[in-house]
């Protein structure tokens, strides 16, 4: 983005595409945390359902929050700002998406279900 | 060689998306029942998706961003949901509808009943997602669909009146014995025919998973500018041989026979031939399209990886979706439901879906942060905006004009 210009929050952080070290899709920008100041800056990128139900709202946004609590935990996933790198029609992060924590059912399924089908690590011919 | 091939995921999304099971059955439906006076609808939409085809494939080329990316990224958590929901249904139905197509295409061949055929059909289908390379895809598909170009050549031997089908299309009115809410009613099944939502993010999505970049931006026009209004004479070709031969015998089109019998009549036994190879192609094509269409969607929209550039395994959430969708779409094709009938619905519905799909794609387009210095121009945002105003009324009408009218009965 274009560093003369201001950055907004809701139009430039909110629901954008995280991409890791590697450029590889990490998630999803679904709420950001904000420090405790009279002036309050951006602390952390909040990713998953327990930040995306509040977001979404209504009866649906507690029920999404409820079963992610039921089924895994409360938190959101939190990435410390510091780990943003730059802000473009990405949010581009400088370390790898094993350790910012997004991508937990994306190694479940694999573990359990797609890596057990054959082909599964091979690129398409 | 290399940028003759370069324009094949352009025809694959004019074959394989724009001329799709919904297009055979929506062009040939109405040109027996309305004759050309539909077809400007035809025109209007080769148009809109000319138009919001290339801003997706622009964005997607100069960002990296496809455009369910972009649906999250301008509407939020839950204008965004909602269009997720709603494409997924449209999309979902189609695959539907391809499936059973592909079958029913194999049973004009095979005089095998097409319920059996389908549980092979999604098998292949899904093994070609697992598998097969997309410019492999691409190009099989695309070339293949041209076959279809065998509607074209029937017209021709037909040798028309040219002069009373231009007439016809281009003094469109209501003809007499049919309702107005009925002509509108397929009128906005045409329309949504033309711009199926999935169309965009299986090309934007494409252009990423090609790699395209900067340079190729000639590419990403070319594609689109010779894509789209090929599929757009197909479905004047199909319109106009169901006008010549099924209009006069007052055929209701119920079938796929129905949609290809004036082939045959006029180009016998190799012509049927080679209809079917491309009705097989561009329905396959589609059917392909369609089931990576739902994945695309959905890993976008929660900013999972996706696509065909990384091995399975590195994209696990991606093809569980896929293979999900076509498990459940080869079942529901299976309940003997009329793929006929479902073909219809699905694009009426996905004429309900196509502002919340078009309007961020529109707005993004305009986003230097996203293009640059590759931002809209003045007429492409004129005739974007008019485009929208379409969309919006085709959606508010749709489903009052099924209900009013029986679904177009």
């Amino acid at each position: 983005m274009n560093d003369e210009r201001r950055c907004y929050i809701g139009l430039h952080l909110l629901d954008r595409q995280l991409v890791d070290r590697d450029g590889r899709p990490a998630g999803n920008v679904d709420d950001v945390e904000l420090s405790d100041e009279d002036a309050p800056t951006v602390t952390a990128i909040l990713c998953g359902p327990a930040a995306y139900g509040p977001r979404f709202g209504g009866r649906l946004g507690h029920w999404i929050r409820a079963i992610h609590r039921r089924l895994v935990r409360d938190e959101p996933v939190r990435i410390p700002w510091a780990y943003v790198a730059r802000i473009e029609s990405s949010i581009a992060l400088t370390a790898p998406r094993r350790d910012l924590g997004t991508t937990a059912l994306d190694d479940w399924v694999n573990e359990h279900f797609i890596g057990r089908i054959p082909g599964a690590q091979h690129a398409s011919e | 060689v290399k940028k003759l091939f370069g324009v094949t995921l352009g025809v694959l999304s004019a074959i394989g998306g724009f001329v799709d099971i919904g297009d055979l059955v929506a062009n040939s439906a109405t040109g027996a029942r309305f004759g050309m006076k539909l077809a400007w609808v035809v025109v209007v939409g080769v148009i809109g998706i000319i138009l919001f085809a290339e801003m997706s494939g622009r964005v997607a080329t100069l960002s990296g961003r496809p455009v369910f990316d972009l649906v999250r990224e301008r509407l939020g958590p839950r204008a965004g949901a909602l269009n997720l929901i709603g494409s997924l249904g449209v999309t979902f139905l189609t695959l539907t509808a391809e499936l059973a197509g592909i079958a029913l295409a194999i049973e004009l061949i095979t005089s095998v009943n097409y319920l059996l055929w389908i549980p092979a059909c999604a098998l292949v289908v899904w093994l070609i997602v697992w598998r097969v390379k997309f410019d492999v895809l691409e190009n099989v598909f695309g070339i293949g669909g041209l076959a279809l170009l065998a509607f074209s050549v029937a017209v021709w031997k037909f040798g028309p009146d040219w002069g009373s089908l231009i007439h016809d299309a281009t003094h469109p009115h209501v003809p007499g014995g049919e309702g107005a809410p009925t002509y509108f009613y397929w009128a906005i099944a045409l329309f949504g025919a033309a711009m199926t939502p999935y169309e965009v993010f299986f090309f934007s999505s494409g252009a990423v998973e090609e790699k395209w970049t900067k340079s190729d931006l000639f590419l990403n026009r070319a594609n689109v500018y010779l894509g789209f209004p090929l599929g757009g004479v197909l479905s004047l070709s199909i319109m106009a041989i169901a006008t010549l031969v099924l209009q006069p015998l007052d055929v209701d089109v119920g079938s796929l026979s129905q949609v290809g019998g004036p082939v045959a009549l006029e180009l016998g036994k190799l012509g049927l031939g080679i209809l079917l190879l491309g009705f097989i192609a561009a329905v396959g094509g589609a059917s392909v399209e369609t089931a990576m269409s739902v994945g695309y969607a959905v890993s976008q929209f929660f900013g999972w990886s996706w696509g065909k550039l990384v091995k399975p395994a590195a994209a696990p959430l991606f093809h569980t979706i896929v293979l999900f969708a076509i498990l459940a779409g080869a079942a529901f094709a299976l309940t003997t439901l009329d793929p006929i009938k479902i073909t219809e619905y699905s694009i009426v519905f996905s004429a309900v879906a196509l502002p919340l799909t078009y309007f961020p794609i529109l707005v993004i387009a305009n986003d230097p942060d996203y293009v640059g210095n590759k931002t809209n121009s003045w007429f492409t945002n004129f005739l974007g905006s008019i485009y929208l105003v379409i969309t919006v009324v085709a959606a508010v009408a749709a489903i009052p004009l099924m209900l009013v009218t029986k679904a177009g009965s």
